[in-house]
């Protein structure tokens, strides 16, 4: 049977560190400014601010990238089929070499920000590329987004985001096996997608 | 006889327009090549020179391929549908509509094929099709709508030399017209069928696309038709005028009406995406563009409608110009309000470069978009002069 890949994060556990969005950036020699993973402030205007009034506040954070969807959106609508989501474990995934970077898929994706266009040629802020060999190599326009680190699915690791986590918030593995880490875990906590109305089915998964 | 006499009026009244048309076609073919220059640089340096960023990854480009195609649609519909149905039509005109549709046709594809990526990797839409995408549908149907509009100007202008049957030209205004009516739908689902943007996903959109674009495309017919009177390329015909007045006068109070249902329905909840839309359009960052844009329809229409204005050749082309003003702003504000609106909206870091402008619609064409659109226009602008000259477009009678 194919393998249903995603994540699992713990915002009980999810302390707000950046340190996921960090080793994404680092791991696939990500080019200036461009984010693939993000940690975003439930509460305030700013980051790291609460909403409400003292002593009435609140504060979570949602770590954001691509949702890797059962029913994404942006498979259906690319015109070359540059994303497409893999047979075998559910990785929704980018062909750079197809990528006519005409930006469809970037505007039927409901997840605000999760891809990213390389709007000029790709920068780096220095001058030898960090992270993993096996990940492709930027271009010039084309969009960009999580791979679910295929390149370290490849050698039989999890992704980069899951390892360095500080906080053990997040959780890797098969939603398609019922004894994985974590399909046990949506059996034992309550959980959320994020914009389930879209009707996308997410495989990334919070636990509340 | 008459023949003779045509040929030898003919040299007096070219002469001027001939070194008119040579200015005209200098000024244009320029400004065309600077905008061919400014796509180079925009290649080269990157997309990064124009105002689009992640987060509104659309924008200028995108809204004239939109207001282009309508143009076009709405010119060959008008030229197609009196054969279709029988009706009296607009016959003096009808070829200049198409051939001004042909045109429009020219400039929406050049505005998709300036806002690619990788414009080289075109033959990819051949070679590694997706047929789930409505931009995969577009292109295919924009295609046989390019194919079929020029085979039938070359099949009307056929037919006026004797050539060709008077059903097999019936048979070619229904293909067209359907093809017209299909190219402005399949633009429309491009941006209605997508649940990720509130502001698109109307199961109105593909009418309200072909209302606006019998609106700017008859608007733009009659600009130029009246314009070509004015010069004396057309003999004035105030009947004709009149008809197509009134009729641009309902077709604004029917794209009215839509985009007051559509208002309607998603204000009425009083909460909701839907509902902030609306606010943001009657009061908020999209309220100068919608005022415009209704309230320049509202006087349009009133312009086109009534007996007396409806006679004057120079309010008649404002209020035309007013329409078409107002479709731009249509389209305009529908692109602009898919990326304001974001699903997500929790603080976060920007995920790419900023962008040049601080706008408040967190979009503001930069020179060089726009310096490229006036390229594009004026390349249109260079194919219809030289089709007027080129082509037996005027009316089969003179």
């Amino acid at each position: 049977m194919s393998k249903r890949l995603g994540m699992v994060i713990d915002t009980k556990r999810c302390m707000g560190c950046h340190t996921c969005a960090m080793a994404c950036k680092v791991e696939n020699n990500l080019p200036d400014k461009n984010w693939w993973n993000r940690t975003l402030t439930v509460g305030g205007d700013g980051m790291d601010t609460p909403n409400g009034v003292y002593p009435n506040v609140s504060m979570a954070y949602v770590t954001l990238a691509c949702q890797h969807c059962e029913n994404p959106a942006c498979v259906k609508v690319c015109p070359v089929g540059a994303t497409y989501k893999r047979e075998e474990d559910g990785v929704v995934i980018q062909d750079y070499d197809k990528c006519i970077g005409c930006r469809y898929c970037m505007a039927a994706c409901p997840y605000t920000g999760v891809r990213v266009f390389n709007w000029e040629v790709p920068k780096h802020q220095v001058d030898f590329a960090v992270g993993d060999s096996g990940v492709p190599t930027h271009q010039k326009h084309t969009v960009e987004k999580c791979t679910l680190c295929a390149h370290r699915l490849a050698q039989g690791m999890e992704p980069a985001c899951v390892d360095v986590c500080t906080g053990r918030a997040r959780f890797f593995g098969d939603f398609n096996d019922p004894n994985s880490e974590v399909s046990q875990l949506l059996l034992k906590r309550s959980h959320f997608q994020l914009l389930p109305e879209k009707e996308t089915n997410p495989s990334i998964y919070f636990l509340s | 006889m008459s023949t003779e006499a045509t040929v030898k009026a003919a040299p007096a009244k070219t002469a001027p327009a001939k070194s008119g048309s040579t200015i005209l076609l200098a000024v244009t073919g320029l400004l065309t090549l600077g905008g061919i220059g400014l796509w180079a640089y925009q290649l080269s340096r990157g997309l990064y020179v124009t105002d689009m960023r992640n987060l509104t990854s659309w924008g200028l480009y995108i809204t004239m391929f939109m207001f282009f195609v309508g143009l076009s649609a709405g010119g060959l519909i008008i030229a197609t549908v009196p054969r279709v149905f029988g009706l009296k039509g607009f016959k003096n005109v009808s070829k200049i509509a198409v051939y001004l549709s042909i045109c429009c046709t020219v400039l929406a594809a050049a505005f998709i094929v300036i806002d690619l990526g990788h414009p080289e990797r075109l033959w990819h839409l051949i070679a590694y099709a997706n047929f789930t995408s409505p931009l995969m549908w577009d292109v295919i149907v924009i295609t046989a709508y390019l194919i079929v509009s020029i085979v039938y100007l070359r099949a009307t202008l056929r037919a006026e030399k004797g050539q060709g049957s008077e059903k097999a030209l019936k048979t070619l205004s229904t293909v067209a017209f359907v093809t017209a009516i299909l190219v402005h739908s399949v633009t429309a689902w491009i941006f209605g069928l997508q649940i990720g943007r509130a502001f698109w996903n109307t199961a109105l959109l593909a009418p309200m696309f072909i209302s606006s674009a019998l609106v700017s495309g008859l608007a733009l017919t009659l600009i130029v038709v009246l314009i070509l009177q004015k010069v004396g390329y057309l003999k004035a015909d105030p009947e004709s005028n009149s008809r197509m007045a009134w009729l641009l006068g309902i077709f604004v109070l029917v794209d009215l009406f839509l985009l007051f249902c559509e208002l309607l329905t998603a204000g009425f909840p009083l909460g909701g995406t839907g509902f902030e839309v609306v606010i943001s359009m009657l009061s908020g960052a999209f309220a100068p563009m919608f005022w415009t844009e209704v309230g320049g329809g509202i006087i349009a229409a009133v312009l086109l409608l009534n007996k007396k204005t409806q006679a004057s050749a120079g309010l008649v082309a404002l209020a035309s110009a007013l329409a078409v003003i107002g479709i731009f702003f249509k389209r305009f504000q529908l692109l602009l309000g898919g990326f304001e609106f974001k699903n997500i909206d929790y603080y976060s870091i920007p995920t790419g470069p900023a962008a040049w402008s601080n706008g408040v619609l967190n979009y503001s064409p930069t020179l060089v978009e726009w310096g490229i659109v006036v390229g594009v226009i004026s390349l249109g602008a260079f194919m219809l002069v030289l089709g007027l000259n080129k082509l037996a477009l005027k009316p089969a009678e003179s």
